[in-house]
């Protein structure tokens, strides 16, 4: 190991391991989590080698080109938590904030196209978590990843808002401030994930044209108004208003949530081969 | 634009940046995953194919771990501990395919 570029932690105090306790406890937390994914996907793999009669094929309901494209959004996501880390350690608080908000963006898109996805198996190829052995064990596995990512965007999300804590806060300014804040957060995100996904589901029943347009302005209109004002709500508040009390001393907390956020993508690179890739190389049964 | 503290101010640290290494890492995984999904639609043998999903998906993970997660740099006892639940849960997955794999394993139930 390089020792010149092992990594300092200033701020931490010291320890038996000259590492945060806060860091050991996340990867004892990330070990244990290895082993939980790892029954999950025991679970389906060894379900998929016997499928029981009347299961359905993955390869005729799987969208592989959707679930590419979130791999790789999540795949970037990964690189502007990297960067969010590599900005706080080196001070840059401002640089930070953008690279979460970018890494919040596209955790969203991944869990947008995992709703698509699920609302596609159930209600066009009739796929649920209780009508074959099949749903059951993707939807429990996909789930829970996908319920791993939700925790992450919400944790990125008060990371955000706790990055502008002013240095005199006082206690209930503060709070009622940074609970606006996370409404207002709530609210864009719930109206803007509401507003793509029609749009995504008009635009696939009738193509995008001036009439589907129009149709989608008139039943989704306020939706897509009260994401924009909500988003345009965010961006006062999130607008320099003094010194914060936030900078290199808090990235070993950055870094933890970096952490998760990056397991959360390493377990997806699993799954994507896993459970997705492998059925179109060994179709179920086959594998001796 | 961020304003740089001082460095003996409070809150500055001497981290150098890993920008460029952070993006060109993205950039690979990012060719690796378009070479994954190319792979399954081409005509080679299927313990070829197989054999490359699953290693060049070992190559993401470890990128992932040892770069983004900063283990490459960071002291041997994180990797340490996270290799321990990597093992006993890859372990786990592993035992429990090959068994399942054996003939004798074969549910009365399945599908021909």
């Amino acid at each position: 190991m390089n020792l010149a570029a092992t990594i300092d932690h200033p701020a931490a105090p010291s320890t038996a391991t000259g590492i945060p306790n806060k860091k050991i406890l996340f990867w004892a937390f990330l070990a244990s989590d290895c082993m939980f994914f790892g029954t999950l996907i025991s679970t389906h793999l060894v379900y998929r080698l016997h499928p029981p009669p009347g299961n359905p094929v993955p390869t005729q309901v799987f969208n592989i080109e959707l679930t590419s494209f979130s791999t790789f959004i999540l795949l970037m996501s990964s690189l502007m938590m990297a960067l969010a880390v590599n900005a706080i350690q080196r001070g840059q608080v401002r640089t930070m904030r953008s690279s979460i908000l970018v890494t919040i963006a596209f955790g969203l898109i991944f869990l947008g196209c995992q709703v698509f996805e699920f609302n596609d198996f159930v209600f066009e190829k009739h796929v649920t978590i209780t009508n074959s052995i099949f749903g059951s064990t993707f939807f429990t596995l996909t789930g829970t990843h996908g319920t791993h990512v939700a925790v992450g965007v919400f944790w990125l999300t008060l990371m955000y808002i706790r990055s502008f804590k002013p240095v005199d806060a006082t206690g209930g300014a503060w709070v009622g401030r940074a609970v606006v804040h996370l409404l207002l957060f709530a609210l864009t995100v719930v109206l803007g994930m509401y507003s793509a996904i029609a749009f995504a589901h008009a635009a696939l029943a009738h193509g995008v044209n001036a009439t589907m347009l129009a149709a989608f302005a008139n039943s989704h209109g306020v939706a897509v108004a009260g994401t924009f004002l909500a988003a345009a709500g965010l961006r006062w508040l999130g607008m320099a208003h003094g010194a914060v009390d936030f900078d290199a001393r808090n990235a070993d907390d950055v870094e933890s949530m970096g952490l998760y956020w990056h397991f959360v993508d390493i377990v997806w690179i699993v799954i994507f081969t896993a459970v997705y890739l492998l059925e179109y190389v060994i179709p179920a049964g086959q594998v001796r | 634009m961020d304003i740089p503290l001082p460095a003996d101010a409070p809150g500055h640290s001497h981290h150098e940046s890993r920008y460029n290494v952070y993006v060109q890492i993205a950039m690979v995984l990012a060719i690796i995953t378009g070479m994954e999904i190319l792979l399954i639609f081409l005509p080679f043998a299927t313990w070829l194919v197989v054999g490359s999903l699953v290693a060049l998906s070992a190559v993401k993970f470890l990128f992932v771990i040892f770069f983004f997660m900063h283990l490459r740099w960071d002291k041997v006892i994180c990797t340490a501990i996270f290799f321990i639940g990597l093992v006993l849960g890859g372990g786990t997955l592993w035992a429990l395919v090959r068994l399942f794999s054996a003939a004798a394993s074969v549910p009365l139930s399945s599908s021909p």
